[in-house]
């Protein structure tokens, strides 16, 4: 047993000394070198940089170091944070000072940084075996083991293999012989690796652990401080391709010396032995997590740069529909910051902050956009791209324009409106068991949902039977004057709430009270009779007037207008009332409110999709197309334009893609797994399915792709089409559907399905009502993913789709749909057609060399990362979602 | 100590002698008489099991058991883990069928009819029979959907679009009836103002309850009640125990229960089953807990086994 195991060690130390405070900063040393290193294998500090060409961007790095420290540190000094990690404290003070330095001599001296790198890495290995010797002669207060121990002792030994293959080698030359004709660089490796196990392992663990990072750290020094391995070197062994140059292998050289030099400090530092141990794996462990999260921020920050120049050609919105894209965000901002009010979590000013700041950022471009509108001035920033034109690149201007345009596109407010509906009526409760109960209701409740059927049926009829049969003129005379029954009632319904509650006997607060069950039947009313009205305006093709005023949309803005001054009365009553029920019925009769407001705008936009005619108040247009423009993602290519357009054609088809795979592989998945997991047996043939999906799962892309071109697209005409590319996804999608809604569906507990036998219900119903909601979660996550990793496949759809560079047309899927009065009845000839996808389009442009545009490639690119991640991105919130809905949290 | 090795011994021979279809067992080799489980009683016989066996692959859970429940009352089942009184339990409403490994032998009468028939309708029987879990398991819906569930599911309420447009909406009647059942089941006061809140927000006692609300709302005529109290604390017992007591002026009900306090409190017969599987004794809950005719029953009872 060494003494070290009868040396008593502090518990609590109130300062570090010296010994620690010299190894923390080691470590700090480490960490810049390291994260320079990292910037220089990227290219962004040039290895043979000197002077202030160096200086400058270390500089850099050290103001913002200096400022990162300087701030936390003045906080924590003003008690606003508390930093109470000793190491935490001394490693920033390290990472400033060796920044600081790093400066300082860039400047001074006209080193390279090939060179800093070198002295870097010896100032390392000096502290590395300064601490060991002082822990050796008990200068220092440490815990050693006996021994490093054999895997240390391993690991060394292959690195010290290496090591002496290859300085040996280059130092003595690989030709000459020892006697015997034993090659020397063999005898010096094998030398060599045993010498370092024999160092690492048999001196006691301060030594055994120092001396061999620190012989490996200072030998890379070396070589590199002296140029032997710098700037302009290279080798080109005969016996591989290609070879190795002094820009790739300087900074490999001092991201591993770092490596092992950091490992080595934060092992004497936490005084070796099991902590210094902990300590050590840590450093290593953390280093590595942090190069995997460099290695995706860098690829995203790649092509982001790379491409959001010309993804974001051109691109323009108006400030009108600015807003109109704001007020779901506005109202998703809102509930963010609300959300943990009153609650322990909130007592803290930086989570308040986080909580405010989108909300804060969505007022701020509020205020821009009311701004622009206000002062009639566009707002632009402007920028270049290049674009390749006969060979050679040429620079266009470009910007990125807020304009004070008042057109807002109808499919703007179907989303938005549609969005916000959706979300009121999430949050809107229930009005039942309030109020009176009255014949009269239970009349309109009876009667709405046949006046809805009637309108439709009629609207059908008129379909059916042309617009003037026989010289009736029946669209103009019965479809007006349906759809003009139904958008009144409609607005007579949203008026009668407000009016109930804006007059009559009583406070405003009784009036609240009594009206709450008028109020949901006379919204859900409204909403109902107004998209029939709409509905029915498109089936019969009547388009009621007066004179040159359309008349519904003018009604549906009424019944907006209406609905939003009912909410508007409800929020002023809670204000003023404190009974925690009449605030209850008075939240949920505002939020009703506007759901229905929200319902109607979306209902408006509608109807100017469906009559395809603008909307024109004053100098607001409302029209089929907005003041949003987006070359990139919104227009096809223009092969003769002073502007190159965008892929607009891609991103059509990769929808209808993603949209027919969906279509295709989630009921199958969804059902074989409902079949394995609730019906099967479980035994030899289900877990033949579980292998067969399991290999599915496994099969390369490319193998799904020459299925799909040997045995799919000869039974579907013979030419490349956007149906094989459906199927083909689908078939990739089917594999992991099956699997991950396997699991949701396994997991689901046995007593919900207990729960609903003891109560006489069948299994499919069990299935349908109770465990699929269930394990709804998990199904919606597994999709999710799956889309979000077909969407990006190319491998196949190169094979069966086509790839076809700017292609200037979008592929037309809904009107490709054509009727026959002969089987099969009806064909789409646009499925049969090849497409344009992102991946295939990205494809198009590598292989297209120079001639496509290399920067159109590069966004394209963005724009399909973009897509995927935001899918990703979808999946996690969808799962967040339903897992509080569903454990209630 | 020597009890406990002396009925393991014995245990072993009887399950070698089992074939023979001789009974004994326990440590006194006591002989299950028939007089101790022919229990009699003035009035119908809801329930009527005979020669009632149970197989679980080969391990025979219940042996021969009889035994009539009367209308409107509750019997208390009672007896060690592993004794089969769930397993007989689960037997009453056919949810046995739902093991692969269980097989059901001998004959048990809903009525006078036998449920065990071929031809029978499990949908109506669980409607008849309905049942309570020992763990609360309402499902992850709003506390009105849990009520209707069943009601729903077997259309008897019809909601939505289609039935709104045809005229056939009972949503009237839904709200009537998850007010209705909520009320039987004494938790109306706590939920009333708010219906469509997640069930998995109720407290442990609240989810119980409103388990039992669940099992109303579908109309049964017996509740079989698995140790409902048993994940539960001693205030949200009581009220559990409080409401069995009020549901048995409507309904039947047949609990089973590892607590003989609970048991003696609620109960207006018991039935004692000890390790095997054996129905031992069956009589008032007072004639048991006072004099039972057993000695295994008796020291069971004062706690000397099990």
């Amino acid at each position: 047993m060494s003494e070290a195991y009868v040396r008593e060690t502090t518990l609590v130390t109130d300062d570090s000394d010296y010994f620690e405070r010299v190894l923390d900063g080691t470590v700090g040393l480490s960490l810049v070198s390291f994260v320079v290193g990292i910037a220089a294998l990227a290219d962004v500090i040039a290895l043979g940089a000197t002077g202030s060409e160096l200086g400058r961007p270390l500089l850099t790095l050290a103001v913002a170091a200096v400022g990162g420290v300087g701030v936390v540190a003045i906080c924590d000094r003003l008690g606003l944070v508390s930093i109470t990690s000793q190491r935490a404290t001394n490693a920033a003070t390290g990472v400033v000072v060796s920044l600081l330095a790093l400066t300082a001599l860039a400047f001074a001296a006209e080193m390279t940084l090939a060179r800093l790198f070198g002295i870097t890495l010896l100032v390392q290995a000096v502290a590395v075996v300064s601490a060991g010797a002082a822990s050796r002669f008990d200068v220092a207060d440490t815990t050693p083991d006996p021994s490093a121990g054999l895997l240390a002792g391993l690991a060394f030994g292959a690195i010290g293999l290496i090591f002496g293959a290859a300085i040996g080698g280059s130092l003595v030359g690989f030709d000459s012989t020892l006697l015997a004709g034993v090659p020397t660089w063999v005898v010096v490796t094998l030398a060599s690796g045993v010498g370092m196990t024999v160092v690492t392992v048999l001196p006691r663990e301060d030594i055994g652990s120092t001396l061999p990072a620190a012989l490996i750290v200072g030998a890379l020094g070396v070589t590199v401080t002296t140029a032997a391995v710098g700037v302009g070197w290279q080798w080109n062994p005969e016996t591989i391709d290609g070879g190795f140059t002094g820009g790739v292998v300087v900074p490999l050289f001092v991201l591993f010396g770092s490596m092992v030099a950091g490992w080595a400090a934060s092992k004497a530092r936490a005084g070796f032995g099991a902590r210094g141990r902990q300590l050590g794996a840590f450093y290593v462990v953390n280093v590595n997590a942090a190069l995997i999260v460099t290695v995706m921020i860098t690829i995203v920050v790649f092509v982001a740069v790379k491409g959001i120049g010309y993804a974001f050609h051109g691109f323009a919105i108006g400030a009108l529909s600015g807003l109109v894209v704001l007020a779901p965000l506005f109202v998703l901002a809102l509930q963010w910051a609300r959300g943990p009010a009153g609650t322990a979590r909130w007592n803290s000013t930086v989570r308040q902050l986080v909580r405010v700041t989108p909300l804060a950022a969505v007022g701020a471009l509020a205020a821009v956009l009311l701004g622009v509108l206000a002062t009639g001035r566009t707002l632009d920033y402007p920028f270049t791209y290049t674009v390749q034109v006969n060979r050679e690149p040429v620079v266009l201007d470009t910007s990125l324009a807020i304009t004070p345009a008042l057109e807002i596109g109808n499919l703007l407010l179907i989303i938005s409106g549609g969005f916000l509906a959706v979300y009121f009526l999430r949050k809107y409760g229930t009005l039942r068991n309030v109020g009176n109960k009255s014949d009269r209701l239970v009349t309109v409740r009876r009667l709405v949902p046949r006046a809805i059927g009637g309108l439709l049926l009629a609207g059908v009829i008129i379909a059916i039977l042309g617009r003037s049969p026989a010289g009736i003129p029946l669209s103009e005379t019965v479809g007006s004057g349906l759809v003009l029954a139904g958008a009144l009632a409609a607005v007579a319904f949203t008026v009668s709430p407000l009016a109930a509650v804006g007059f009559g006997d009583g406070t405003r607060r009784e009036r609240a009270e009594q009206a709450a069950r008028v109020v949901s039947v006379s919204l859900f009313s409204a909403l109902g009779l107004l998209t029939t009205a709409v509905l029915l305006e498109s089936l019969s093709g009547a388009n009621p007037s007066l004179g040159p005023v359309n008349i519904v949309p003018v009604l549906a803005l009424v019944a907006t207008a209406a609905a939003g001054c009912f909410a508007l009365i409800c929020a002023l009553t809670l204000r003023k009332t404190d009974d925690a029920n009449l605030r209850r019925i008075l939240r949920n009769e505002g939020t009703l409110g506007l759901a229905a407001a929200s319902g109607f705008v979306a209902l408006f936009g509608l109807h100017i999709a469906l009559t395809q005619a603008a909307y024109i108040a004053g100098p607001v247009r409302i029209g089929l197309t907005g003041s949003l423009s987006w070359p990139m993602a919104l227009e096809a290519y223009k092969p003769l334009g002073p502007q190159p357009g965008g892929i607009w054609p891609a991103v059509v088809g990769t929808i209808w893609l993603v949209t027919g795979a969906s279509a295709f592989a989630v009921p199958l998945g969804v059902g074989a797994a409902i079949f394995l997991t609730e019906y099967a047996e479980q035994g030899r043939a289900t877990a033949l399915v579980e292998i067969a999906t399991n290999a599915l799962w496994s099969t390369p892309s490319v193998v799904f792709g020459l299925f799909g071109a040997a045995f799919i697209l000869p039974r579907l005409g013979g030419d490349e089409s956007l149906l094989a590319g459906m199927l083909v996804l689908g078939f990739m999608l089917l594999p992991l559907v099956l699997i991950t809604s396997r699991e949701a569906i396994k997991s689901v507990p046995d007593e919900y399905r207990d729960a609903s036998a003891a109560l006489g219900v069948s299994r499919w119903e069990t299935i349908r009502s109770v465990v699929l909601p269930a394990a709804m979660p998990g199904v919606v996550t597994g999709v999710i993913l799956g889309v979000g990793r077909i969407a990006g496949e190319t491998a196949p759809l190169i094979l069966v789709l086509g790839s076809t560079l700017n292609s200037t047309r979008a592929i037309d899927v809904i009107g490709g749909f054509r009727f026959l009065n002969q089987p099969p009845f009806i064909i789409n000839d646009a499925l049969t057609q090849a497409s344009a996808a992102l991946p295939t389009q990205v494809w198009a442009v590598i292989s297209a060399g120079v001639s496509g545009s290399p920067s159109m490639g590069w966004a394209s690119a963005f724009l399909l990362l973009t897509v995927v991640l935001g899918f990703y991105a979808v999946g996690i919130v969808t799962r967040t979602y339903f897992r509080r809905k569903l454990n209630y949290e | 100590m020597s009890n406990a090795v002396d009925t393991e011994r014995d245990t072993d021979t009887e399950l070698t002698e089992a074939p023979s279809g001789k009974r004994t067992t326990g440590e006194s080799d006591e002989t299950v008489e028939e007089a101790w489980t022919d229990y009699r009683f003035d009035g119908d016989a809801k329930l009527d099991v005979e020669n009632l066996d149970v197989w679980y692959g080969d391990e025979h859970a219940l042996k021969d058991v009889s035994m009539e429940i009367p209308e409107e009352s509750v019997t208390a089942l009672i007896g060690p883990s592993g004794c089969g009184k769930s397993t007989y339990l689960r037997c009453l409403n056919r949810m046995n069928d739902r093991i692969k490994s269980a097989r059901v032998e001998g004959s048990v009468k809903l009525d006078d009819t036998e449920i065990y028939d071929p031809n029978a309708n499990l949908v109506e029987l669980r409607k008849r029979v309905g049942m309570v879990f020992q763990s609360p398991n309402p499902f992850p819906k709003s506390i009105r959907e849990n009520v209707s569930y069943g009601p729903r599911k077997h259309g008897d309420i019809e909601k939505g679009l289609l039935a709104r447009l045809f005229g056939r909406d009972d949503t009237e009647e839904e709200y009537d009836l998850v007010e209705q059942s909520l009320k039987q089941a004494a938790l109306w006061e706590e939920v009333s103002d708010r219906l469509e809140d997640n069930a998995l927000g109720l407290s442990g006692g609240q989810q119980q309850r409103l388990c039992i609300a669940r099992c109303l709302a579908v109309g049964p005529e017996v509740i079989l009640m698995d140790e409902p109290a048993s994940a539960l604390d001693p205030i949200a017992t009581s009220k559990i125990e409080d409401l069995v007591e009020d549901l048995a002026e409507d309904y039947t009900v047949v609990i089973v229960t590892h607590n003989m306090q609970q048991a003696a409190r609620i109960s207006d017969q018991t039935a004692v089953f000890l390790t095997g599987g054996e129905l031992v004794e069956y009589d008032d809950t007072d004639k048991i807990f006072e004099n039972p005719e057993s000695q295994r029953v008796e020291d069971y009872i004062t706690g000397k086994f099990g």
